[in-house]
């Protein structure tokens, strides 16, 4: 998790990947490939785009390495915004070729049960912890987020498919990302 | 721009739903350096990271593979020296760069505005181009047929109840065929007209059924008859409409090949 143990890692080995260093950038991908292909999928299902945008996602991250600003935010979630970004424009891309809306994830990102695979760079308490902070967000606002994090809508599309005022959406987006992070940092100091 | 409007534009954004214009309009907040902003995105994308963190699942190896192969070849973009330049080092660059992001904004302003009516333009392009890629499929079909050799074309005559009447039919016995008539009654109601393909001494196998317009012009399109190759015969007659496995009523039209 971003803010539990590999922070300092992943950041020691962007600047060697900057550098060049083909050790740290194989040491990176280990580390995060699996977070960044898991979001990926949820997000696209087909794993063969899935895997295309995992590398080209992979494929940034040794030509940019050098962009990366720790002011910004931690490694992980430059990595992670990155690759949600791309794997919504391919969805998004899709869309627009094939005209067809990709089924509606109708299963809570809480209640999926593939079984998980294992990530040295996430810790399984730390996992658990963000479960059962999604699980605590009001439905609404749970949904608001998964619409637009893992199914690509933007906010426009989700107030429409809600059938709720634009500014409803906007603002239970914000208010679920703000109740996820505050019982995140809550709980983890209550953990320790 | 209130602090709770900076967070809904910051939570939008670090989600990936943001629309067009705010869009344009948080980035160039962020391009300002305003603190809030930058403060408010780095914590949801934090969160986000951790939630994406939930489900991690084992890219295929192949990826690892190829990527290591591919950065083999090519170093990281701009490290033509191997000393690291000073991050805060000033350059000349970030003033060339500020000009560039200037430009680059007001164009992506723009760019915004007009972007979501191309995006429908695009949906309407993509919808014609579809119907117009369908029905090239069906006229290739008859172009192959027609260009074929091996298809046969079938000159069909009036009978006694529609004397002036003519048909053609072009079979083709891989690629079905193609049938039109003229001269014709008006289909009467309840009815169809029936087009039969009959092969030596089999039984008339029904190659469908059709109606004719105003003018008495009707069409059909074949599919290929299976167990039926070389057709001796095509014959047209009236019967109860949707067809009937064979044939009842009176003969229209007749003619052998």
């Amino acid at each position: 998790m971003s803010s539990a143990g590999t922070g300092s890692e992943t950041g020691a080995l962007i600047t060697r990947i900057a550098a060049g260093d083909r050790d740290a950038f194989s040491r990176f991908y280990d580390l995060l490939a699996p977070t960044a292909f898991g979001l990926i999928r949820r997000v696209l299902r087909d794993p063969e785009a899935a895997a295309e945008v995992l590398q080209e996602v992979f494929w940034q991250v040794w030509r940019e390495a050098r962009q990366y600003d720790p002011e910004r935010g931690s490694p992980e979630a430059w990595l992670v915004m990155r690759a949600k970004t791309r794997a919504i424009d391919r969805l998004r891309s899709v869309r627009r070729r094939d005209r067809t809306f990709v089924a509606p994830v109708d299963e809570s990102v809480a209640t999926r049960d593939d079984g998980p695979v294992e990530n040295p760079a996430v810790v399984a308490e730390d996992r658990q912890l963000v479960q059962t902070a999604l699980a605590q967000l009001p439905e609404p606002q749970r949904r608001v987020i998964e619409m637009a994090f893992f199914e690509g809508l933007t906010q426009s599309e989700i107030a429409i498919r809600l059938r709720e005022p634009l500014g409803t959406v906007k603002t239970r987006a914000r208010l679920g990302l703000e109740r996820l992070r505050s019982t995140l940092r809550g709980e983890r100091m209550s953990a320790t | 721009m209130n602090r709770e409007e900076i967070g809904d534009l910051a939570a939008a954004y670090a989600l990936g739903g943001l629309d067009g214009a705010d869009r344009a309009r948080f980035e160039a907040l962020l391009r300002t350096g305003d603190a809030e902003a930058l403060a408010a995105l780095r914590d949801f994308e934090g969160t986000l990271t951790d939630l994406a963190a939930v489900t991690p699942e084992a890219p295929p190896p192949a990826v690892k593979a190829a990527l290591m192969e591919r950065i083999v070849a090519a170093p990281p973009a701009a490290r033509a020296g191997a000393r690291p330049r000073a991050r805060r080092g000033r350059a000349i660059w970030p003033a060339v760069l500020s000009g560039a992001m200037a430009a680059g904004i007001a164009a992506i302003v723009v760019g915004w505005s007009v972007s979501s009516t191309y995006e429908k333009r695009l949906d309407a392009l993509a919808n014609d181009a579809e119907q117009l890629k369908a029905e090239l499929r069906s006229q290739q079909t008859v172009i192959a047929i027609l260009r074929d050799p091996a298809t046969q074309v079938v000159a069909l005559a009036g009978q006694a109840s529609a004397p002036t009447a003519r048909a053609r039919m072009m079979w083709h016995e891989k690629a079905g065929g193609v049938f039109v008539a003229t001269g014709l009654p008006a289909t009467p109601a309840g009815k169809a007209y029936q087009l039969w393909a009959i092969a030596g001494s089999n039984a008339p196998v029904s190659a469908g059924v059709f109606n004719v317009d105003a003018s008495g012009v009707g069409s059909l399109s074949v599919r290929p008859l299976p167990g039926v190759s070389t057709v001796n015969a095509f014959a047209v007659t009236l019967e109860p409409a949707g067809g009937l496995p064979a044939p009842s009523g009176e003969m229209y039209l007749l003619g052998k090949s």
